[in-house]
């Protein structure tokens, strides 16, 4: 469904499942960014690892990570040097998140210059 | 443009799509987004609430009863299955798994 | 014995839990069995197994006679065979088997739950307690392989879209190899209230209720397992959960089935 969507200005956000399944089998030059989202833990960026492997091998458009719920330097330091050749966006652990999430809301609509929502502003720009 | 979010679980790949949704919107982009998980959720990121998440029906359970998708065009999907969210953001799903399969 | 199966949205902390679970349950000393089907396996790391990506090998099975199961435990591989040589001793003497690997495809999958099943059927029942840890959302337990659990484990958080994959694996029930018994274990929950959220939404008995524990987080992000992590409330609370189920269920009897 996704690469049969026409070219048109409109921006499209697609929220896959969990793994790289959907990824796997997506036709190739489906996307024109893969955005990574990974947590600061060993297992979190393996699947991203995977991740950034099986989009460049199927030519998923630009790869940008998204490290996100970092605590602290390490948390960022840890995300980064696993993927030193991409770039990478800091997104911090955010209350504001973890409470949208609670009151099933959205985190725009608790408060929309939230540290991890303007994290995450900045990725328009970006990719752009 | 088109962008896939992947990630493990729980991860937060819904939460940045709710909220890059939505901050596309408010840049002044022409916005959807596309909930392609088979529990889909990116409605409550998005900020449309529980019930209307719920009441979205997938698309697929709609084409598995004998619409073809080729029928439509992109604008009829997204007019038929989709909904409207916060900043002119239009959700549309993809396909869910509700129901255990017989043996 | 009780075959017991861990599922929930992805992320909700189901190998957090099993993982935990089947450790202090083997604690008691019965035996364990963990089951790990979640094609990014998540058991190895709670558990303190230092295995990722090791699932049973494809040549396990073959294909199956005509009309028959699609395949079959290779010819001279029994379930007590396929026990010993696959499934990874662990600590506090728990045997750990994984089925998933991301890198592996779907037919790796595919295969393994055909040699589970028949695993299953045919091992002597009162060998193993099992403890599964099933992939997160419903795709996975609703295609088959949730087949082997008595209870049915849902991990769920205080959230709207935690809660909403609970209540769909909820349906898990209108199969006719259900589960006999589908609970709930809340997780992450900061107090009462948030149990009983759940447990309102849901509907079913809330068998545990763990609190969140930033040790626990802390420990993930170094590798370490919650029990070797000092994680302590999230780990009195798995205890807890384990006299509970010690307290329902006969585990050390299977009864025949
Ligand atoms: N930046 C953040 N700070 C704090 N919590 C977060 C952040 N991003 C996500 N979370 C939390 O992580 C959990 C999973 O997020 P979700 O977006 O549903 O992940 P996924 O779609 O990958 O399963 C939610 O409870 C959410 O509140
Ligand atoms: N009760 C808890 N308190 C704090 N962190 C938790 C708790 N349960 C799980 N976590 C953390 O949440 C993340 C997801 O847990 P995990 O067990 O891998 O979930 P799942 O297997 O359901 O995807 C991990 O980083 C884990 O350490
Ligand atoms: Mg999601
Ligand atoms: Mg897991």
């Amino acid at each position: 469904m996704l690469s049969s969507v026409p070219h048109t200005d409109t921006v499209i956000v697609a929220d896959l499942e969990a793994g790289i399944g959907t990824l796997t089998r997506l036709p190739e030059q489906a996307v024109e960014h893969t955005l990574v989202i990974v947590e600061p833990t060993p297992r979190s960026i393996d699947v991203g690892k995977r991740a950034v492997q099986v989009a460049t091998e199927r030519a998923q458009g630009n790869i940008t990570v998204v490290a996100n719920k970092v605590a602290d330097d390490e948390d960022n330091e840890r995300v980064r040097s696993a993927f030193a050749e991409f770039k990478v966006v800091t997104v911090p652990t955010d209350p504001v998140v973890i409470k949208a999430d609670r009151q099933g809301v959205s985190p725009v609509d608790i408060d929309a210059e939230a540290p991890a929502v303007a994290a995450i502003g900045k990725l328009v720009n970006l990719l752009g | 443009m088109r962008v896939a979010v992947v990630g493990k679980g729980g991860s937060g790949k819904t939460s940045v799509s709710g909220v890059l949704a939505r901050s596309f919107a408010r840049a002044g982009h022409n916005v959807v987004g596309l909930d392609c998980d088979t529990n889909p959720n990116l409605g409550l990121s998005l900020g449309v609430g529980d019930l209307e998440t719920e009441r979205l029906l997938s698309l697929r359970d709609q084409i598995d009863e004998g619409e073809q998708s080729h029928a439509h065009t992109w604008d009829d999907i997204l007019q038929t299955y989709g909904t409207d969210a916060p900043d002119g953001v239009r959700l549309t799903v993809v396909n869910r798994i509700d129901n255990p399969e017989p043996d | 014995m009780i075959r017991i199966a861990f599922a929930g949205k992805g992320g909700s902390g189901k190998s957090s839990i099993s993982g935990t679970f089947a450790r202090l349950l083997a604690r008691t000393d019965r035996p364990v069995l963990a089951v790990d089907s979640d094609p990014l396996p998540g058991m190895a790391y709670s558990l303190g197994i230092p295995v990722d990506d090791r699932p049973a090998p494809d040549d396990v099975v073959v294909e199956g006679p005509e009309g028959g199961p699609r395949w079959v435990l290779r010819p001279g591989l029994d379930a007590g065979g396929f026990i010993d040589q696959y499934a990874e001793a662990g600590p506090d003497g728990v045997r750990y088997l994984q089925f998933g690997n991301s890198w592996g495809h779907w037919s790796t999958l595919q295969r393994g739950q055909h040699a589970w099943s028949q695993v299953v059927k045919e091992m002597d029942p009162n060998a193993w307690n099992v403890v599964g840890d099933l992939p997160g959302g419903t795709r996975q337990a609703m295609f088959g392989w949730a087949k082997y659990a008595d209870v049915l484990a849902i991990v769920a958080e205080p959230t709207p879209k935690s809660i909403q994959v609970a209540k769909r694996l909820r349906n898990i029930t209108k199969a006719d190899w259900s589960p006999d018994h589908v609970v709930v274990v809340a997780n992450r929950v900061s107090g009462p209230e948030d149990v009983r959220r759940i447990s309102d939404a849901l509907e079913r008995p809330v068998i545990g209720a763990v609190p969140d524990d930033p040790a626990v987080t802390a420990a993930d992000k170094q590798a370490v397992a919650p029990l070797n992590g000092g994680a302590g409330p999230f780990v009195d609370a798995v205890a807890e959960l384990v006299t509970q189920v010690e307290s329902t269920y006969d585990l050390d009897i299977r009864s025949s089935d």
